[in-house]
């Protein structure tokens, strides 16, 4: 019960003053854990001018367990699996690295910063990461292409 | 030593006649020289190599074995009652114990080692507080204790005991930034393995000296039973009881300012965050190691099924003694924490929030929790990690910062030395700063302004009104406030800036209003703040992340 408090505010507070470049809203009104983001691809990147749709799911256990972030539109990128569940791997919401202080805010800018700077070392989509370390250049022609397909 | 030993003697006679706390201390004041001289004959004989190199440490241990008070008292309270976990700060505070009073016996030209003035004084302050005699008498005091007037008995003691102690902490400061602190928590891998690791007490250790060592390896009945968690420096080897421990597995050491970790030849291997340190039987180079670094040693053998055949992973916690002293976050928190109830006085402007509920924790009427580290939660909020699997160790979800909830409570934190502690620290002074504008005011009020308001502008009058308020609260009962007035270093009567932004606020007084008092300003305050020491009735205490007893302000 206490967790819908804090996440009611946390919610109260992003909707207030979003951070850069990303909108929360509620995927359902009467359930406060499921939150859809709209994340604008960072300037600077081959996602830019692209909306992603992220879905944001909080535990019941929430803030001591981690929340999880999955892209919903599909993406090229190192860190987000390439399947239907578009789940993003974050440092910060591993199990045993995920602080109760943190909150939803900074997940969601980390996760944006990920977009601008990919941890091909942290992937989940070893391909895509190989294609980041060694051919830049083909990498950001395809996430780009995507983006346009997907995301626009 | 003679009286003590006397005293321990006739002393379980008359343990059941008195108030059960104070029989416990007494009971290990006395206790404790017999053990004490154990423990050290013991480090002396092991260790002779070490000791013998090293004239200047060799004479505080003589020192302690011939004058019961200094170390006997502490360690071995802890001791007697085995916390385990009491806080390696509080190791470190015992052994700049043994050296201050070393050095307040011998000749002064010995401090030169330590050149900063401040330590000087300090030092001078010590000796003053700690004649030698007082060893003596002290001994008699508890002796005495045991004669069948329980009620005067336990009075004494406890009269004895803050200006006694004081020297502990005098000169922690400075000593205790050079002393190496590691400890080892059992640290169990969530992700990778299903099975659980070797359960063990959290192990503390504080080096005596640098060019020790703590020797890692499988534990034997043939070495002793080493205390888990010597609360004096220690470099007492650590054993566990598993199979999978070579007998000399690795060792832990401090080499320039950074614990380093290296495997001494073990069999199945010694492993840094999953890094194996060298082949088998082999010696490994050093590996530095920092705060929070997992280290296993050895694997599972046979599945790891029988006890006996876990490996031991543990988690290494070292530099986290910062967080022990007062430092201007927990002192800054004290001061707010002081201020809940004050009514409307109070300025939570600056009360942090509940990092669980993101609430604000610093009001009044609420049940809260604060961790050592000085961070506060709801208890509401926090109850699920403090009754957690995991009990009684428990982490803190903002800094990580490791506690033994269960370890036995430090009252050792005593008034005095927090206020000859308090003007020789630097970074206490901007805090101290703003304690005081937060906290003089409603003082001020809470005692009823004595004196119409038109004298506000009047410097001299001013300063009279503080004098009365002062005085004032040295007879008043409830120490608590006098003690916050005084604590601060800045009292009253010193500083006229202060008297000032004290009373101007008090009529309509907004809680942002003080903290605008310019930092210029501030430091002035700072340069007033010696002239409270000459007061011999000023209260002592404060600074102490948790000084809350009713000790405070006792001569």
């Amino acid at each position: 019960m206490g967790s819908i408090k804090r996440i009611s505010k946390e919610l109260t507070e992003l909707t207030e003053s979003p951070p850069e470049g990303i909108t929360v809203e509620l995927a359902d009104e009467s359930n406060v854990y499921e939150w859809k983001v709209i994340m604008e691809g960072p300037e600077g990147s081959p996602y830019y001018n692209g909306k992603f749709l992220v879905k944001l799911s909080l535990p019941t256990e929430y803030p001591f367990k981690p929340p999880t972030v999955s892209f919903a539109t599909k993406i090229y990128h190192p860190n987000v699996t390439n399947d239907e569940k578009g789940s993003m791997c974050l440092g910060m919401l591993r199990a045993d690295e995920w602080k109760p202080s943190s909150k939803i805010a900074a997940v969601l800018q980390f996760a944006r910063q990920l977009l601008s700077e990919p941890m091909p070392d942290d992937a989940v989509e070893g391909r895509i990461a190989e294609q980041y370390k060694t051919d830049r250049g083909r990498y950001e022609e395809v996430a780009r292409e995507w983006t346009r397909k997907h995301a626009s | 030593m003679s009286t003590s030993v006397t005293a321990s003697t006739s002393l379980p006679d008359s343990r059941p006649s008195r108030l059960r706390r104070f029989s416990l201390r007494t009971y290990t004041q006395n206790l404790s020289l017999p053990s004490g001289q154990r423990s050290y004959r013991h480090s002396l004989s092991s260790r002779i190599p070490w000791r013998s190199s090293n004239a200047d440490s060799i004479s505080p241990t003589a020192n302690s074995t011939t004058s019961p008070c200094p170390e006997s008292d502490h360690p071995t309270l802890s001791r007697y009652t085995s916390a385990p976990a009491p806080s390696y700060g509080f190791g470190t505070e015992l052994n700049s114990q043994v050296s201050s009073t070393e050095s307040a016996a011998s000749t002064p030209s010995n401090d030169l080692a330590q050149t900063s003035n401040s330590m000087a004084r300090l030092r001078s302050i010590s000796a003053v507080h700690r004649p030698p005699p007082r060893t003596l008498e002290r001994a008699t005091t508890n002796s005495q204790e045991s004669t069948p007037s329980p009620e005067p008995g336990p009075a004494q003691s406890n009269a004895t005991e803050p200006t006694s102690a004081p020297a502990d902490g005098q000169v922690t400061p400075s000593k205790s930034e050079t002393k190496a602190t590691i400890r080892f928590f059992p640290y169990q891998d969530s992700l990778q393995s299903s099975r659980p690791s070797l359960p063990f007490v959290p192990v503390a250790r504080t080096l005596p000296s640098e060019s020790c060592v703590i020797r890692v390896g499988r534990y034997s009945e043939r070495d002793g039973v080493p205390l888990p968690n010597p609360t004096e420096p220690s470099d007492a080897p650590v054993g566990f009881k598993s199979k999978v421990v070579s007998r000399k597995h690795c060792e832990f050491l401090y080499v320039n300012g950074q614990w380093h970790i290296k495997d001494v030849g073990s069999s199945s291997g010694t492993f840094l965050n999953h890094m194996r340190l060298s082949q088998p039987n082999m010696v490994s180079r050093l590996y530095s190691i920092k705060d929070g670094d997992i280290v296993q040693l050895g694997i599972d053998f046979r599945g790891g099924e029988e006890m006996i055949f876990r490996c031991v992973r543990l988690r290494v916690e070292c530099n986290r003694s910062w967080q022990q002293q007062p430092n201007e976050f927990n002192k800054n928190t004290e001061s707010l924490i002081k201020n809940l109830g004050k009514g409307e006085t109070a300025d939570y402007s600056g009360c942090r929030e509940c990092s669980i509920c993101l609430g604000s924790v610093l009001r009044p009427y609420q049940c809260l929790f604060m961790a050592a580290c000085a961070h506060v939660w709801h208890y509401k909020c926090i109850s699920r990690l403090l009754h957690s699997p995991d009990y009684p160790m428990f982490q803190c979800p903002n800094c990580r910062a490791f506690t033994d909830l269960s370890a036995e409570v430090d009252d050792s934190n005593d008034p005095e030395e927090k206020r000859e502690k308090e003007p020789a620290e630097d970074g206490a002074s901007n805090d101290s700063g703003e304690q005081t504008e937060t906290v003089v005011p409603s003082v001020v009020e809470t005692n009823s302004v004595q004196g119409p308001p038109d004298q506000l502008g009047d410097l001299a009058e001013e300063e009279n009104l503080a004098n009365d308020v002062e005085n004032l609260h040295l007879q008043d009962d409830q120490q608590t406030d006098d003690t916050r007035s005084s604590a601060s270093p800045a009292p009253n009567s010193s500083s006229d800036d202060l008297a000032r932004s004290a009373t101007t606020n008090i009529p309509g007084w907004q809680p942002t209003q003080p903290l605008s008092v310019p930092a210029g300003r501030q430091s002035q305050l700072r340069s007033d703040t010696p002239t409270s020491d000459d007061n011999p009735l000023t209260p002592r205490n404060d600074s102490g992340p948790l000084a809350f007893d009713g000790r405070a302000g006792m001569p």
